[in-house]
């Protein structure tokens, strides 16, 4: 299955991301939090600005859209 | 052996909202600001307790993630760290969730300083039925002491500082696990060569370790010349390795993982929906002001009784005993009438912060942030801005203070512009004084309306310097939400008193001489003591500045006294309201006394003082913290010039527009 950016994704969905495509301060700040390439994720629920809720290693995010648009993710199929 | 005179130093690290202030407050009987949010501290704070005939000092500091550093608080915990004044370092961690928590920890271990765990909130951890492999877990975290606390019900502190004490010379060999063969090659390398140049350093691994992730502080601190070994960056990795074995940690000593978590995730469903939002947002304000005003106003009647009562009562007395007429007029119409005056307002100040409190402990603090991501990103911050700016609602000086946690400077210094604008609880009597007299019924209306007027125009200026800055924006909100709770009664008193104390200690002390030096300004004049105020010193020099002021209907002398009294204390442009006017009347009567001296003073120059006094220059303390936070004297004096004349134009504004209708 191909990547899709974090944003595309719709709430309940869970996600493994694939790529951090952020500057580096930002990424090391993200993995500093738990998000790294393989962490499993749950998006919670997004706005039309591209900000999301996400749960992630037991801790809930606020993401704004500049992070969500430059991760990329892959779908996990249930089952 | 001590190092230090004053005892032996303990700083508490960990994760922001896990609970490091709480445990400090209960050890030492602090009493600083705890709420649930993460970056509520943002400076370190010391504290002294006497355990064991041994002394300690504890310092408190500002929650960090991880010891690779971002904004301002963070340093502060970094380089506290990094001193090599501490001597024990006490890691607490939420141990409702340990797997994000535990990627400190075991940067702090790599340090192979004494560390000290203290597991905190293990009660919510119970009540979950989750259980923690007491036996397993420390052996995997090279043996160190591991203490279950709970610092909310102040649960296992004395063993917590017990195994301070012992631990203290105790020192890891800063090797909690193994990376892959290729990185601990590297690290042995650099070890040897950090060991060559600096010979006394204590934290050799975990140097070794920063330079492979290219960190540049640790490059800047101790240059050393290392491009033969680290070829390039190996942050991602080392990261990666951390958290494989947190994973491990995890799937060894964790067992039955929650899954009642589901109220949280109940209430964000309306908290945080896409449309409803910001709606639930709003309420939620509204509902705090309303409530503020209105009741506030109806316990606020009968503290003015119990006043009148007080000054009928000492004049009485005072007549009694022959005490001459300028010091009653002193007693009565100087100090009783500002400080006094100030204290009425009490009961709306406790209703506000009760309220603020409310908000910050139960959880909702930080998803404000989320809810407002949307509108701030118009105006060029992120959603995290928003927080100085709810705090500026209670006092503007921690609200200038907490602009520390955003990213740039850039945002720091735009937050700290915007912040003055909105209404700080000094400001808060003004209203209710002056709607008071002029809006009868509406009052509650128009005294709420001018806390939407200062969010107005704090979001306008922000949206203003966007069309100035060309620069693009990389504002991306990144901020944790804690866990909804009942809000704790104890944090919510020590917020609340902490707030009414700073409240009465300014009526007693700036407030109280102001109104005496007030008094003498306005009793006496060049040649002595004047009947009428109209000849005192203070009329002589505001009349100078009073008709600047006639655009926007505030032409009065009184007037103009208030509001430079109001620079030093926004309190006292109400305590000197009620000095200059209510002398004039013969019954003392506030708005009779307004009347007899202005005829033409109605509801439009009422709007507009109160617009004038939500807007214009802050108070000293303000100006002050802005300066230390910005260290630029030229951007503390733009804000208020800034300030000023936004105060003017849009008083100009509104006292016009009154007029025409």
């Amino acid at each position: 299955m191909d990547n899709k950016t974090l944003w595309s994704i719709e709430p309940g969905k869970e996600v493994s991301v694939e790529r951090i495509l952020l500057e580096d301060d930002l990424s090391r700040r993200l993995e500093a939090l738990g998000l790294n390439e393989g962490t499993i994720l749950q998006v919670i629920t997004k706005k039309k600005s591209g900000a999301m809720v996400i749960k992630v290693r037991g801790s809930r995010l606020a993401l704004g859209k500049q992070i969500t648009s430059n991760i990329e993710v892959k779908e996990i199929v249930c089952g | 052996m001590d190092k230090h005179a004053d005892g032996f130093h303990v700083a508490f690290v960990g994760n922001p909202n896990c609970g490091k202030t709480t445990l400090f407050n209960a050890i030492t009987g602090a009493k600083l600001k705890v709420a649930n949010w993460p970056g509520v501290t943002v400076e370190k704070k010391e504290g002294y307790v006497e355990f064991e005939d041994e002394k300690l000092v504890l310092i408190d500091t500002p929650g960090i993630y991880s010891l690779s550093t971002y904004t301002i608080e963070e340093k502060v915990t970094r380089n506290c760290i990094l001193d090599d004044d501490i001597e024990v370092i006490v890691n607490v961690l939420d141990a409702s969730n340990l797997e994000r928590n535990l990627y400190l920890s075991l940067q702090l271990l790599e340090l192979g300083k004494p560390v000290v765990m203290a597991l905190n909130m293990m009660d919510i951890v119970e009540e979950r039925g989750m259980e923690i492999d007491m036996h397993r877990f420390p052996e995997m975290l090279c043996d160190i002491p591991v203490v279950p606390v709970s610092a909310m019900k102040k649960r296992g502190l004395d063993i917590l500082l017990h195994a301070v004490i012992h631990h203290k010379e105790a020192v890891t060999l800063g090797e909690v696990f193994s990376y892959s063969d290729n990185i601990e090659e590297k690290i042995e390398k650099l070890e040897v060569v950090m060991s060559a140049k600096y010979p006394n350093h204590s934290s050799a691994r975990w140097h070794a370790i920063k330079l492979l992730e290219n960190d540049e502080l640790v490059s800047e601190e101790h240059p050393v010349d290392v491009s033969r070994i680290v070829d390039k960056s190996y942050a991602r990795e080392i990261i990666q390795a951390k958290y494989s074995y947190i994973d491990e940690i995890v799937k060894e000593c964790l067992f039955n993982k929650s899954k009642k978590e589901a109220m949280t995730d109940k209430v964000d469903r309306i908290m945080l929906h896409p449309v409803f939002g910001i709606p639930a947002f709003l309420l939620i304000m509204a509902f705090v002001f309303l409530l503020t005003f209105a009741l506030g106003d109806f316990i606020k009647g009968y503290l003015e009784i119990l006043l009148e009562w007080i000054e009928t009562g000492v004049l009485n007395s005072l007549n009694a005993i022959n005490v001459a007429n300028w010091l009653q007029s002193l007693i009565v119409d100087g100090i009783i009438a500002g400080v006094g005056g100030i204290l009425t307002f009490l009961p709306n100040i406790i209703i506000l912060f009760i309220a603020l409190a409310i908000l910050e402990d139960s959880g909702y603090m930080s998803r404000v942030a989320y809810v407002m991501d949307g509108i701030m990103g118009k105006l060029g911050l992120s959603g995290r801005a928003f927080l100085p700016m709810i705090l500026g609602f209670g006092c503007t000086v921690p609200a200038v203070m907490a602009s520390r946690a955003l990213e740039t400077d850039k945002d720091r210094k735009k937050v700290m512009l915007i912040t003055p604008f909105m209404s700080c609880s000094a400001r808060l009597p003004i209203y209710v004084l002056i709607s008071g007299l002029f809006f009868g019924k509406f009052a509650p209306l128009v005294s709420f309306s001018m806390y939407v007027l200062g969010i107005i125009v704090a979001l306008l200026s922000a949206f203003m310097m966007k069309l100035f800055d060309k620069s693009t924006n990389n504002n991306s909100l990144l901020i944790e939400l804690p866990e909804y709770k009942r809000p704790n009664l104890r944090s919510i008193r020590i917020y609340v008193w902490n707030k009414v104390k700073d409240y009465l200690t300014k009526a007693g002390t700036t407030i109280f001489v102001a109104s005496i030096i007030l008094w003498f300004i306005l009793n006496f004049g060049p040649h002595g003591m004047v009947i009428e105020a109209g000849d005192s010193f203070a009329s002589i020099a505001a009349r100078v500045i009073a008709p600047v002021l006639k655009p926007c209907g505030l032409d009065m002398w009184e007037i103009v006294v208030a509001l430079l009294a109001g620079v030093s204390a926004k309190e006292l442009v109400v305590a000197s309201i009620s000095v200059l006017f209510s002398t004039a009347s013969s019954s003392g009567d506030l708005l009779e006394g307004i009347k007899s001296l202005y005829p033409a003073f109605g509801a439009a120059n009422a709007l507009a003082l109160m617009v004038f006094s939500l807007l214009y220059t802050p108070c000293m303390a303000t100006i002050a913290t802005i300066k230390k936070e910005s260290a630029s004297w030229k951007f503390t004096l733009i804000t208020l010039i800034y300030e000023l004349a936004v105060a003017y134009g849009v008083s100009t504004l509104v006292y016009q527009i009154c007029k025409l209708l």
